[in-house]
């Protein structure tokens, strides 16, 4: 039984090769469920920022990286917006030990961004998300094309220089 | 072998290819390798290895189109690094799934994880660095009838390092947002989420003495698990319930007990913009709930209990961690964040951030049932307690304070100080309570947009004079330095001193390079032997002394 679904894969994956597009990117997962900061179930097919590309991080309560990389962006967030229009969609992968303090959290540092709770980590596992904090980058046709794991004082100008790419229709795909 | 074989060069083959569509479907997936290489240290207890290497491997692949989605884990530990258990042992496929959903349903067949509610009475997760994976092997299916409402159930067991543990696990729940269900009540302010959930556990009769010789214990073969949960949402006030209670169940961990087992968690919070505040409260008793009733340790849990204290990541700060006490504890916790505006005396140019935190674990109140001198013998009811008082003996006490705050466009500072209680009989071990003060200065320089320094100093002082048992007592300094090359490259530096103990230096040189999602770590040094905490779940690691590579990727 496990030969076959191995074998099964492998021929999957050889297919895979000849069918290969000259380019093409993974959509975001459209029917995962993920917590607003209200307790309501929502689908991730709702996330959108109306046709303009957006910033989707995965972030935790305990994970410092992550709460430097949303302070740092949060200084510059409204230049962002009013420059670009971009939004940023946190996820919090925090348990049952710290989901119920991601919304004072959030509120008490003065974040405006779009936030969900993925208790069970079904987003995290459906995007592939080994570590936190890992950034990703959504088109306005929810594809995902660019993402990176860690963050570093100096970063956030990367990612909004590769967001006025997106927005100029450029590929990104091979950038850092 | 040959399968291993035949797995492996399609991870290749798909780690080539990257993220592909086929058949107008994708594959993605990620991979971690982890490869050490330790010698023997005995001033650390580093245990002696004589295959020289040892490593874990993870290689997962998702295929989705459309609604349909399949998966595939290869893991391998030849052999599984320090701190793992060795019963992990091999290779192969770990974990494997078939899902297909549509708007209104979802079914899963193969391996999942899914948890109902906080998962006091369910949880099914993995956390790979920890060596915790508690995956289900059975069928899951979700329902959402109307807007609303989901139900769930589930039948299935839980993975056993490379098996699965004989206890048949069946649970239904159900959520309700009465928002979407009743009319007009849609657009309030006010918004109501309530949830119940029913887990059942089946084994097979086996032999468990009586303490009166002769008998064996009439072990329930099936044991139920309940829970109700509410989360109520007001603008800026938030509400959150949740209670559970568990039948009979005689197991390991509570000496084969028949009380019957009871939780409770509660959380409040009020926000505004710049403020922060969440209060919490829980109490346990005899939860400990497995897939098999002889089973201890860390693997087979049907529920999840998580400490009520902040997960602290700086290394002296989490050398001593809270640990959940399964068969009775109660906890409270006090949170706050405060942003401090710009431009006031206190707020500086940029702002500073203030937050403070507390917590507080003890035991519950037990007392012998009648006719009965001792607490939970075994066979018998165990003991009685009275929900509302608190026990004697403190396991846990937490106070810590952060003060943030951006000093220059180039630099930024955090200070950081706890107070720490913590008792070893947590983990199982006898002694006095330690009781540490532990400080922590955390420098962030900005060199130019390219070059970013980071430095940290950590001292911790205990009242415990070092004693060889626990190689963490006495005291600590630690110094760390880290250098950014953009978000590339970092090189970084530490040593922690047990400068009024051991005199053990544990040094550390580490190196990363990420480019996108992948990710090159090398590590040279000591690991100090404790507990390593990661996502509220804690694991005794073995002290290391060598190399350490890690690879992860993500496509």
């Amino acid at each position: 039984m496990k030969k076959l679904l191995v074998s099964a894969f492998a021929l999957f994956l050889s297919i895979g090769m000849f069918a290969q597009e000259t380019k093409s990117f993974p959509t975001l997962p459209e029917n995962v469920s993920v917590k607003t900061l209200d307790g309501k179930t929502v689908q991730t097919s709702t996330f959108n920022n109306d046709g303009k590309p957006y910033i989707l991080s995965f972030w935790a309560t305990w994970c410092k990286p992550c709460l430097r990389e949303l302070n740092t962006i949060k200084e510059v967030y409204e230049d962002w917006q009013e420059e670009t229009g971009v939004k940023i969609i946190a996820v919090s992968i925090d348990d049952a030990r710290g989901a119920s303090r991601v919304k004072p959290l959030v509120n008490g540092s003065g974040w405006e961004y779009e936030v969900y709770i993925d208790q069970n980590q079904d987003l995290k596992r459906a995007m592939n998300v080994v570590n936190v904090p890992h950034t990703f980058i959504i088109n306005g046709k929810g594809e995902v094309v660019w993402q990176h794991t860690s963050f570093v004082e100096g970063s956030e100008e990367e990612l909004i220089e590769l967001v006025r790419k997106v927005m100029n229709g450029e590929d990104i795909s091979e950038s850092k | 072998m040959k399968k291993l074989l035949i797995t492996l060069s399609a991870v290749v083959l798909t780690l080539q290819l990257g993220a592909q569509t086929l058949g107008g479907g994708q594959v993605t997936g990620n991979f971690q390798i982890d490869a050490q290489f330790s010698r023997q240290d005995s001033a650390i207890g580093a245990e002696d290895v004589p295959q020289k290497m040892l490593s874990n491997v993870f290689a997962n692949l998702l295929y989705t189109n459309g609604g349909f989605s399949a998966g595939v884990r290869f893991e391998s530990y030849l052999d599984p690094i320090l701190g793992f258990n060795s019963q992990y042992k091999g290779a192969g496929i770990a974990n494997k799934f078939m899902s297909y959903q549509n708007d209104m349903f979802e079914i899963t067949a193969g391996n999942f994880y899914d948890q109902y509610g906080n998962g006091l009475i369910f949880r099914s997760y993995e956390d790979r660095n920890l060596g915790l994976d508690n995956a289900m092997m059975g069928v899951n299916v979700k329902f959402r009838p109307v807007d609303g409402v989901i139900i769930k159930s589930m039948v299935g067991k839980q993975r056993y390092y490379w098996d699965y543990g004989k206890g048949l696990v069946r649970g239904i729940d159900g959520e309700f947002s009465l928002n979407s269900l009743i009319k007009n009540f849609e657009e309030s302010k006010t918004r109501v989420t309530l949830g119940a959930g029913f887990v059942s556990k089946y084994e097979e009769d086996q032999t468990i003495l009586s303490p009166i010789e002769g008998y064996k214990l009439n072990l329930p073969l099936n044991v139920g698990a309940g829970a109700f949960r509410m989360d109520l949402a007001h603008g800026n006030w938030g509400l959150q319930a949740e209670y559970a209670i568990k039948s009979q169940d005689p197991n390991a961990l509570n000496n084969y007990i028949y009380k019957n087992g009871n939780a409770l968690f509660v959380s409040a919070s009020y926000s505004q913009k710049g403020l922060g505040i969440n209060l919490q409260a829980k109490r346990i008793d005899n939860m400990g709930f497995k897939s098999e009733r002889t089973s201890t340790g860390e693997m087979l849990y049907i529920n999840y209990i998580p400490a009520m204290s902040k997960q602290h990541t700086y290394a002296l700060m989490a050398l001593y961690p809270a640990i959940t006490q399964v068969n009775g504890e109660m906890g409270i916790q006090a949170d706050v964040t405060y942003s401090i505006k710009k431009d006031t005396w206190l707020g500086g140019k940029y702002g500073t951030t203030l937050k403070l935190n507390y917590s507080q674990i003890m035991s519950i109140d037990k007392q012998p049932l009648e006719g009965y001198t001792t607490i939970g013998e075994k066979g018998t009811d165990g003991y009685t307690s009275d929900f509302f008082k608190v026990g004697d003996e403190l396991y846990y006490q937490d106070f810590n304070m952060e003060i943030s705050k951006k000093l220059s466009k180039k630099s930024k500072l955090a200070l950081t100080y706890a107070y720490i209680a913590f008792n070893p009989v947590m983990e199982n071990e006898h002694g006095d309570i330690h009781y540490n003060n532990v400080v922590v200065a955390d420098y962030t320089y900005k060199m130019n947009s390219k070059n970013v320094l980071r430095g940290e100093l950590q001292w911790l002082k205990s009242n415990i004079e070092y004693f060889d048992e626990d190689k963490r007592s006495g005291d600590w300094l630690m110094a760390l330095v880290e250098w950014n090359f953009t978000s590339a490259f970092f090189l970084s530096v530490s040593d922690q001193y047990n400068y009024n103990g051991s005199k053990e230096h544990y040094y550390n040189v580490s190196v990363g390079y990420t480019h996108n999602t992948t990710r090159l770590q090398i590590g040279y040094g000591k690991q100090r032997r404790g507990l390593l905490c990661i996502g509220g779940v804690c694991r005794e690691v073995p002290a290391s002394n060598g190399l350490m590579v890690s690879l992860t990727s993500s496509f």
